[in-house]
């Protein structure tokens, strides 16, 4: 045996490799030289530039890009278009029933232009000379920050007052600390009182000061005895160059949205604040109460927020690096997978689906005669008395017993099925050994 | 653009400042200065588009052996090319080691070897060579993926080869070298040759010897120069799994090994592959260029899901074949198919040609045959008994018809298509 025998070469003979070609070359060009035994390609680039690249980049994202192009702009529109709301009691911007803005909308519509602050600095920045400074629901604002405040030139309006803010305003009104409820007429020779003659409060109400000379209380509650008490006040701003008058109204509930509406109030606000055509509208922040817990962001030290952020820079740093894959993928064109006893398990399942013990039954009892008639040489063309013979005379067993195995009536459930297969079993091996 | 990990100390180093100011300032200005130091690396690193990239690969390489393909990248820019290059093929050429680390210098060039090991049988397609250079600073670099293109043809394993020596074997015991001097079916006139004592007094030619002054005796040898046609069905019967690969491997070894031993005996061996359409054809080729042929046809054979157009593949072998021949069919004895197919049409053949049919069986049939545990499990049997019973019948009928029937587990199928066919030899049915 010669060892060629042996080991049988797939390989074609071997030939001689033709030399690889030395030409000049240009950019992006490919050359392949193939040898029986061998196959060289040359690849240069992959003839693209950086325009064609740009150009393809742009091309794959056009529609991403546009789309959100698209989102972007649709959100700055909806923003745009929705008023900015808030939940703050009397604000400007607050529509619900303890809102200010039915109130600032009707001065807005009449050419008084609204400028809502929360901040006290701005107020001062905005206010001056010929415009009105509305302050409300001041929280007991500190006497030097109300000063400032006052010192603008603008004329005053004070909603529910806090006793040094009113203090710092005029000394000739003071609170009376009352608690009396419900509507009340204007009493008194004030315009704007009286054009609206009648307003519901629910505030503690003001005294005039026993030096007050110039000061004019109206609504006054009916009291049975002592000073007068009254919802509204109008007296001369304390320290004032030019005139301006101070105007305090208790509460501020009158001129809210849902009372607006309620006998004169309305005509007593727009009058009060729309005399001049610039209205600041101040509403303090209320300042921290000191107790209350610090939250999460409190307990955090001052430089955690830029770490933080310098972290979040570092995982998107950290994504790119590990996220950049060195080429695509390459995929396997897989062949299909059959199993090929597949379709002898579907039918199988059909026989035992539909029940038919009979035809099971009939394909165990052929195959069996089968093998056991090809063992015995009783020739395929004999008929099935001659294989009972056969088989009978090498299993030792009774001719009617075989018979009755082999071409007996068809088994009718699971029991009688398998007990028919393993007794063919039986019946088998008893054959084979013989 | 590309970050390496250098870029993601770099961002972290920036924690450090951060801390210092405790300012969100500083994390915009530490952002970018990474950005700059990173972008500028980038456009510092060569441009991996300028370099040359040939590729070496073999043409053919057998199942199980290894391959190697060869990158030789040359630099032909101005600048010193640092980074990575990945040579990457299909899954399963078996490229692992394909990452290659490189620093080349402008004008010089670098052989990257990557190992193949083929783990299926086909043309293996080479996928781009990516190429990521680096920056003077190795903080960014750039990548590109060029195809290179590369076939590896993965030729069949032939692991049936081992059972060719015994084959061979008996093949020269039917051969002249070892003493046949009886005639009988199968042997033709080989030569005269001086009589020695111990040769068969009968094997005398008289009428030679009259002529001479010595005695003469004719030797007898097997007939040679006889034609075999291998057909390999490549439609969907081929396409079933037994056991780990599909039918068509088996079929394939199986054409491998008779295709060797039949070449060895002197036979003029021809292969067609056939579903609906020719697939594969060796004609022409013998000696030593023969098996490499038939490899190389039948690599990448893929089983196609269709159905065998018997009257075609008929037609084709009628046309090919002008004297008897034997005809190989390397198909399946599925009852279905062949009730369909192959028999109505296999008396074209049978009548002129020998015909065998060699089928891969299954094992799995055996053993659904055989168990017995549960109702359900008897009702699968039942059924694998009918498709037995229905096999045989088939099988029946084709042996009527002069057709003989290989059927033989994957493994088995090619030592007993070479019995078969050294038992047809020996009977001069070829």
């Amino acid at each position: 045996m010669s060892p060629r025998d042996a080991a049988p070469d797939l390989a074609p003979p071997p030939v001689s490799p033709a030399p690889a070609p030395a030409e000049p070359r240009s950019a992006a060009s490919s050359t392949t030289t193939t040898s029986v035994s061998a196959a060289t390609t040359t690849v240069r680039g992959d003839g693209t530039t950086t325009a064609s690249r740009f150009r393809a980049r742009l091309r794959s994202w056009r529609w991403p890009a546009a789309a959100l192009v698209a989102t972007l702009l649709a959100g700055a529109v909806l923003v745009s278009l929705t008023t900015q709301t808030s939940t703050v009691r009397f604000a400007p911007d607050n529509p619900s029933d303890d809102g200010g803005m039915a109130l600032a909308q009707v001065l807005g519509d009449r050419g008084v232009e609204v400028v809502h602050t929360t901040s006290v600095a701005e107020a001062i920045g905005a206010s001056g000379p010929g415009s009105t400074l509305l302050v409300a629901n001041d929280y007991g604002m500190a006497e030097d920050v109300a000063r400032s405040l006052l010192e603008t030139g603008a004329e005053v309006v004070l909603v529910a007052p806090g006793a040094d803010l009113l203090a710092a305003a005029t000394s000739q009104v003071t609170h009376a600390g009352t608690t009396s409820a419900g509507a009340a007429t204007a009493q008194c020779t004030d315009p704007d009182a009286v054009a609206a003659a009648e307003i519901t409060s629910y505030g503690s109400g003001f005294r005039l000061s026993e030096d007050s000379t110039s000061a004019t209380l109206c609504f006054l509650q009916p009291t049975a005895a002592g000073p007068p008490v009254g919802h509204y006040a109008v007296a001369p701003l304390d320290g004032a160059a030019d005139g301006q008058t101070v105007r305090a109204l208790d509460d501020a509930t009158a001129l809210t949205n849902g009372s607006i509406t309620e006998t004169g109030n309305a005509a007593l606000g727009l009058r009060m604040l729309g005399q001049t055509d610039r209205l600041v509208w101040l509403l303090p922040e209320q300042p921290p109460v000191g107790d209350e817990p610090p939250g999460l962001a409190g307990m955090l030290p001052p430089w955690a927020g830029a770490v933080g952020a310098q972290l979040l820079l570092l995982v998107l740093v950290t994504a790119l690096w590990r996220g950049r894959r060195l080429g695509p993928l390459v995929t396997e064109d897989l062949p299909v997978v059959v199993q090929a006893s597949e379709a002898t398990r579907g039918r199988g399942r059909l026989y035992r689906r539909s029940r038919a013990y009979g035809h099971a039954g009939a394909a165990l009892r052929a195959r069996s005669a089968d093998r056991m008639a090809q063992r015995l040489g009783v020739p395929r063309s004999a008929g099935a008395d001659a294989v009972v013979d056969a088989v009978a005379r090498a299993s030792g067993r009774p001719a009617q017993q075989v018979g009755a195995l082999l071409y007996g009536p068809p088994p009718s459930g699971d029991v009688e099925l398998t007990r028919l297969a393993t007794d063919l079993d039986q019946l088998e091996s008893e054959v084979h050994r013989a | 653009m590309v970050l390496t990990w250098r870029a993601v100390v770099l961002t972290a180093l920036g924690i450090v400042p951060v801390l210092l100011s405790g300012d969100l300032g500083m994390v915009l200005v530490w952002t970018v200065a990474v950005a700059v130091v990173a972008g500028g690396d980038a456009l510092l690193a060569a441009s991996p588009r300028l370099l040359a990239i040939q590729r070496t690969v073999p043409r053919t390489v057998r199942l199980t052996e290894r391959a190697q393909s060869v990158l030789v990248v040359t630099n032909e820019s101005r600048r010193t090319v640092t980074g990575l290059v990945r040579d990457a093929w299909v899954p399963s050429a078996g490229a692992l080691a394909n990452r290659h680390r490189v620093s080349i210098p402008p004008g010089e060039s670098r052989r990257l070897t990557t190992e193949l090991v083929p783990t299926r049988r086909g043309d293996r397609r080479a996928d781009r060579v990516t190429v990521r250079t680096l920056g003077p600073l190795g903080v960014a670099g750039r990548q590109a993926s060029i195809p290179v293109p590369g076939v590896l043809r993965v030729l069949p394993e032939f692991a049936a080869r081992k059972h060719l020596p015994s084959r061979l074997a008996r093949l020269r015991e039917l051969d002249g070298q070892a003493a046949v001097q009886i005639r009988g079916e199968g042997t033709e006139f080989d030569s005269l040759r001086e009589y020695v004592i111990g040769d068969d007094v009968r094997s005398i030619d008289w009428r030679a010897s009259a002529r001479r002054t010595e005695m003469v005796v004719r030797t007898w040898r097997p007939e040679r120069d006889r034609r075999v046609l291998i057909v390999v069905d490549t439609a969907r019967t081929s396409a079933a799994r037994i056991g780990d690969e599909p039918r068509l491997d088996a079929s394939i070894e199986a054409a491998l090994l008779l295709g060797a031993l039949a070449a060895k005996a002197g036979d003029r061996v021809e292969l067609i592959a056939f579903d609906r359409t020719l697939r594969a054809r060796v004609a022409g080729a013998a000696g030593p260029r023969l098996l490499p042929a038939l490899a190389d046809a039948m690599a990448p054979l893929e089983p196609a899901l269709l159905e065998t157009d018997w009257p075609a593949l008929v037609g084709l072998v009628r046309e090919r074949l002008s004297q008897r021949a034997l005809v190989v069919l390397l198909s399946t004895a599925e009852p279905a198919a062949l009730e369909t197919g192959l028999l109505p049409v296999v008396e074209q053949l049978s009548s002129v040609h020998q015909v065998v049919l060699a089928s891969v069986a299954d094992p799995d049939e055996a053993e659904l045959a055989a168990q017995r545990e549960t109702a359900s499990e008897v009702f699968d049997a039942a059924a694998a008994a009918r498709t037995e019973l229905e096999r045989i019948a088939a099988t029946m009928v084709l042996s009527r018809r002069g057709v003989e029937v290989v059927s033989a587990l994957p493994d088995d199928l090619a030592p007993r298509l070479a019995d078969m066919y050294l038992s047809l030899k020996a009977a001069g049915r070829l």
